[in-house]
């Protein structure tokens, strides 16, 4: 029988939360059948706060501690939608409550955030739900940087070098760079791909996008955004 | 009528249509667009991790725009408008960070911010400036028959406090409704459908292709199965996914999201008669240029003897 399974509600819970013994003797009673099954306490004694203060005294997540729990922010959410875990009023609870390790759990989920500003439009409190939730994977991504996706970083470092270098956005560019920083470069030269390029390559967009340049004295403009402290 | 006007990175290059089209119904209306001079990236949504840095890229496009004496803004694509007026409102809200945006755009040697522009999304500025019945003056090709499925994506709407399209033009922030009206005028049928306003996942178009796959493919297929002949946008981001990747949607969820996806403004552009060469339909992936040439060509047959 699957670990559990009496329980209500058996989906909120994780495997290593519940407890089964084959054969319990408590106090020289014999309470094995039924009665085996436990939850572990729930009582979290050693709160870790650090990551609440950097997040509330960050400049995005500053509205978090506005937040009541109230739920509207989940009920609307696109990716929660698409992955079950995804919970930003969950999230909130558990910097608040210093569970880092939760947040740490969730690491390879929360910045799977879409921006699309559905929990802030939502929110009676007035809590910049989508940004709080960004300033939580800032967080993580400086805390466990190993536990991120490759695909996240990629991202993260190739918006920012070529932000940082040409101050415009050349998409080809981009998502080849980012190809290549995840290691797959080989879907660069698909069958699509080189359909795509011929045809831009025909039709001029190509050479619009070799000549988009950069905008004038533009190295202050990047020592301003690479060197200040956020 | 002047109006300034901030295209951005990618109607520059690969989205030109978006931008083309924008520029031939502006003039067709009577409007002189003015480009923002030596613009930047808007920051794309990527640098809010960076706390007060992600102000200072919209902040020193406002900044040049004020250098160019303007104080509104006409801005196409729905990240730049994001973005922009997200640092409009911040700067206008005040305290500590005016001075600090004030003191990164000094120390960077741009013109400084004064006063808060105004921040207009194209769409909102069409029909709430120009006017619905100036814009109905000009169509010489109703779409008549032509069944659009209007699709806002998500910043075009949401944060509603932040937005001049809610808090000047009276758009609704939970069904806005300015494309739908837009359309009609132009006499296609508005396909209503239920994803007009659910996100395409674009801020993760290349790191997350699950999540962004699925949701692409949702909108489309909603917008299909509702009935649509062509799904119209707004956003070049959402162009990513749901015309250059919608290979992608249709791996997710089948080919229930093969859809023809064009801007609005090449819609409007049709309407007004141009062709559509001159609005570089054909640049779109999907079979929007198809689409429109069989409406056209039904349409010439259709149409009584001169």
């Amino acid at each position: 029988m699957a670990k559990g399974s009496g329980i209500i509600e058996r989906s909120l819970l994780t495997d290593d939360q519940i407890m089964e013994f084959d054969n319990l003797v408590m106090d020289g009673i014999d309470i094995s059948g039924r009665w085996n099954t436990m939850l572990k306490s729930r009582v979290h004694s050693r709160p870790e706060l650090d990551s609440w203060d950097e997040i509330r005294e960050s400049f995005i997540g500053a509205s978090i501690d506005n937040c009541i729990q109230c739920g509207m922010c989940t009920a609307g959410c696109t990716v929660a939608h698409e992955i079950p875990e995804f919970n930003p009023r969950q999230f909130i609870y558990w910097v608040r409550t210093g569970r880092q390790d939760e947040l740490i759990k969730n690491a390879d989920v929360i910045w799977r955030c879409v921006g699309c500003y559905i929990c802030t439009n939502h929110c009676p409190k007035e809590v910049n739900t989508a940004e709080v939730i960004e300033s939580i994977g800032q967080w993580l991504h400086r805390a466990v940087p190993e536990k991120m996706d490759d695909a996240f970083k990629a991202n993260h470092e190739t918006y920012r070098h070529q932000l940082f270098t040409y101050g415009r956005l050349s998409l080809p560019r981009l998502q080849a760079e980012f190809l290549n920083r995840t290691g797959r470069r080989q879907e660069l030269f698909t069958a699509e791909m080189r359909k795509t390029a011929v045809k831009m390559l025909k039709d001029g967009r190509v050479m619009r996008t070799l000549f988009i340049g950069k905008p004038r004295h533009w190295s202050r403009s990047a020592m301003v955004l690479s060197h200040q402290e956020a | 009528m002047k109006t300034a006007y901030f295209p951005g990175c990618s109607l520059k290059t690969i989205d030109r249509a978006y931008d083309v089209s924008t520029r031939v119904i502006a003039k067709d209306l009577g409007m002189t667009l003015v480009d923002v001079e030596d613009y930047s990236c808007c920051g794309a949504g990527e640098l809010k991790g960076e706390g007060l840095k992600s102000h200072f890229l919209p902040a020193r496009n406002l900044a040049h725009l004020l250098a160019q004496g303007e104080n509104e803004v006409m801005v196409s694509c729905n990240v730049c408008y994001h973005e922009l007026s997200r640092t409009a409102y911040t700067f206008d809200v005040g305290g500590k960070v005016r001075d600090d945006i004030a003191n990164m755009l000094q120390e960077a040697d741009e013109p400084s911010l004064t006063e808060k522009p105004s921040v207009r999304n194209t769409l909102e500025y069409l029909v709430n400036v120009v006017g619905l019945d100036t814009i109905a003056k000009h169509v010489k090709v109703p779409l008549s028959g032509l069944r659009v499925a209007p699709y806002y994506g998500c910043l075009y709407h949401r944060p509603g406090k932040m937005l001049s399209s809610i808090q000047i033009a009276g758009e609704d922030t939970e069904h806005p409704h300015f494309m739908h009206d837009l359309l009609k005028t132009l006499g296609a049928t508005v396909v209503s459908h239920p994803a007009e306003t659910t996100c395409c996942g674009g801020k993760n178009l290349l790191s997350d292709d699950r999540t962004s796959g699925r949701l692409t493919g949702r909108i489309l297929s909603q917008a299909k199965s509702s009935g649509a002949d062509v799904l119209s946008l707004m956003c070049p981001k959402c162009a990513g996914g749901l015309d250059a990747l919608q290979l992608r949607a249709i791996n997710a969820v089948g080919n229930s999201a093969e859809l023809p996806v064009m801007y609005y403004t090449q819609l409007i552009g049709i309407a007004f008669g141009h062709r559509p060469e001159e609005l570089y339909v054909g640049d779109m992936e999907s079979n929007a240029l198809g689409t429109i040439q069989q409406f056209l060509s039904q349409l010439e047959y259709s149409l009584p003897p001169r």
